[in-house]
């Protein structure tokens, strides 16, 4: 990754009628970098995607890519590629005719562009494929596939819309690993369209979190975890318990808070916030609460509380603790150590939590 | 009865009997009809049941039957290529142009609210000495005499059969160009294509099936047309079926009549095997 900015988009906006898909959106993505836009369906993510393609125009503001502006480039002509959520394969041609599709336009040699195609399959562990039917291969295919006759251009940008999607969940999690390592060693900018928060996580460098048209949060995956932005931001992203606090007291960068249910607790300011208070919302990870039938040590605040249903996944438990004066059960995720399941509902537990797990989520009404 | 039912087989026969039964009697025994017919004899008023093949060697060494069904198939391909021309167009509107796609389809199928007869009739309205065309250029003054080659040729047959058979050449292609999955097109731009090459190296391929069942769904019954050469083609637009009615009719020559039914509906069938192996091939060029 360089510090060159590869895509600049400055004040971008985007309606369909009277609805705003996408509103005054700024980022700029460095060369070399995995970025993801990270939302629910219909946040306007997919919008932005196609507006850096060419497929969607767009009412206000510039794209640039490379420095140069995007305006009245057509698709066909942008330094970008992109792979489909459908995978777009040509039914009516073969695989070496699919990869090969964008490079008869280039005025290679016959050889050359044999090469070119090969070393692209190679590229995504399909070599040798070449005269394999399109109504012949499978759906990993089929994504490895779209994805070499994207890289085949070799592209500035290579634009990603929900790659994965479509993949069952093992086939998923390889080709997570699998396209991060490609895209390290290509060095080529990625650009990926996703609502699956993991998938953002585990493959970008950077992850732009989007909701009802806004960009509201870009940050690095353990940057969006701990420090996110706003409620909207830290529910998308993980598991939450959210409790009410009111500012006491603030001492350069902590806040001393005294928080429902926990009491007097000293958090962080979180940079991030869009507002700040004196009411304000705090976050406590699931898996960064303990849990004990008694009153467990060394941890800076309590609450007392009573199971009121255990969820067994596997490699975690996650009991739901009722607390008196709290609306919402608190929800604890122990990881499954020795394979037992040590409370059971209707238990008295303490729960306990550290100064440094409560996250600042700045002014309750934003 | 009920046991022969459960079974796949027998259901298969039961669904299909009405349908075979239907064919059998109107398709197939007819035609065996014809078989024979074609190796028997005509003598004045009876049919003389002997072997032989002189119906054939008749009908091929006759000029007028080789030039007719030349003809026949020569002017089936330009109806063809003139409907199919004009359908892809309106067909691509539909499919892509506009959100009114039912709208649209029933417009097309408007015409087929009139009989087919009526609508050659009015062709004969509108291209004859006295017609429709004549009279409104003559009355504006761009031609003082009416035109002659307007009715009774090859041309008015061309230009009937093109219209009557324009729904049957939009429907199929439509369908197939309804069929193309859009983001095949993004795709295509996406990696460098123009609007005409993006046509040319995705849209038309993926089109080739519905574009061959338009061409045959017009070409094999308009060879067989007798309808229209009759009434709009005069002595230039006569076609093979012409021919076969006489025999059937005024000629009273029944056997000669089957024989050249018979042969018209190989060289119909040779023609319309060559053309969809021509098609798929181009298709399959196209990369």
């Amino acid at each position: 990754m360089s510090d060159q900015n590869i895509i600049e988009i400055t004040g971008v906006e985007k309606r369909f009628g009277s609805f705003v898909a996408v509103s005054d959106l700024n980022l700029s993505l460095k060369e070399g970098e995995f970025f993801s836009l990270l939302g629910p369906s219909g946040c306007g993510k997919t919008t932005a995607l196609r507006m850096i393609a060419g497929f969607q125009d767009y009412e206000k503001g510039e794209i640039r890519i490379g420095g140069q502006l995007m305006e009245d480039i057509p698709a066909n002509k942008r330094p970008t590629n992109m792979v489909f959520q459908s995978y777009a394969i040509f039914p009516h041609l073969d695989v070496g005719d699919n990869v090969g599709f964008g490079l008869r336009k280039l005025g290679l040699s016959r050889k050359e562009m044999r090469e070119r195609v090969s070393e692209a399959l190679e590229m995504v562990e399909l070599g040798g494929l070449e005269r394999r039917k399109a109504s012949e291969l499978s759906g990993g295919q089929r994504q490895r596939v779209a994805l070499a006759r994207a890289l085949v251009m070799r592209p500035k940008v290579l634009l990603l819309d929900e790659p994965l999607s479509a993949l069952d969940k093992k086939l998923r999690e390889n080709m997570q690993l699998e396209m991060r390592r490609l895209q390290q060693k290509l060095g080529i900018t990625f650009v990926m369209v996703t609502h699956d928060q993991y998938e953002a996580m585990t493959m970008s460098d950077r992850i732009g979190v989007m909701f009802a048209g806004q960009l509201k949060q870009v940050d690095r995956p353990e940057q969006l975890y701990a420090r996110p932005c706003n409620r909207e931001v830290a529910a998308f992203i993980g598991g939450m318990n959210f409790l009410n606090a009111r500012v006491t007291g603030e001492n350069g960068d902590t806040l001393s808070v005294d928080v429902d249910g926990f009491g007097p607790l000293v958090v962080q300011k979180n940079p991030n916030v869009l507002a700040s208070g004196t009411d304000i919302l705090v976050g406590i990870r699931p898996e960064q609460l303990e849990i004990g039938a008694k009153q467990p040590d060394g941890y800076d605040a309590y609450l007392q509380g009573t199971i009121s249903d255990v969820a067994f996944y596997g490699e975690s438990v996650h009991y739901y603790v009722r607390c008196e004066g709290l609306d919402d059960a608190i929800v604890v995720a122990v990881p499954n150590y020795f394979h037992t399941v040590d409370h059971k509902p209707g238990e008295p537990v303490w729960l306990g939590v550290q100064n440094a797990s409560v996250i600042d989520l700045g002014a309750r009404e934003q | 009865m009920a046991t022969i039912l459960k079974s796949e087989a027998g259901k298969g026969i039961a669904l299909s009997a009405p349908a075979s039964l239907y064919v059998g009697l109107l398709v197939a025994a007819p035609l065996g009809i014809l078989v024979a017919y074609s190796f028997w004899t005509q003598t004045y008023v009876e049919i003389d049941r002997t072997f032989t093949w002189a119906n054939y060697s008749e009908a091929v060494n006759d000029p007028l039957v080789r030039h007719l069904l030349i003809r026949s198939i020569a002017i089936a391909g330009a109806v063809t290529f003139a409907t199919v021309a004009l359908a892809y167009p309106i067909a691509y509107f539909i499919a892509f142009r506009t959100q009114k796609k039912a709208l649209w389809l029933l417009l097309i199928t408007i015409p087929f609210w009139s009989s087919y007869l009526l609508r050659v009739f009015s062709w004969k309205l509108i291209l004859g000495f006295n017609g429709v065309m004549n009279s409104a250029l003559i009355s504006i003054g761009v031609i003082q005499e009416p035109l002659t080659f307007l009715l009774y040729n090859e041309f008015a047959v061309v230009l009937t059969l093109a219209h009557a058979w324009a729904p049957f050449a939009i429907l199929p292609i439509y369908v197939s160009l309804q069929k193309i999955d859009r983001s095949l097109l993004e795709a295509a731009t996406d990696l460098g294509c123009n609007r005409l090459e993006r046509f040319i190296r995705v849209t038309l391929p993926l089109t080739v099936p519905g574009i061959i069942a338009s061409c045959l769904i017009i070409f094999i019954p308009t060879v067989g047309d007798y309808v229209t050469p009759a009434l709009v083609g005069g002595s230039q637009g006569k076609m093979v079926a012409n021919l076969i009615q006489v025999q059937f009719g005024a000629a009273n020559n029944w056997p000669l009549g089957a024989t050249l039914s018979l042969m018209a509906m190989v060289s119909v069938g040779i023609v319309a095997i060559l053309f969809v192996l021509l098609a798929t091939g181009l298709g399959r060029r196209i990369r």
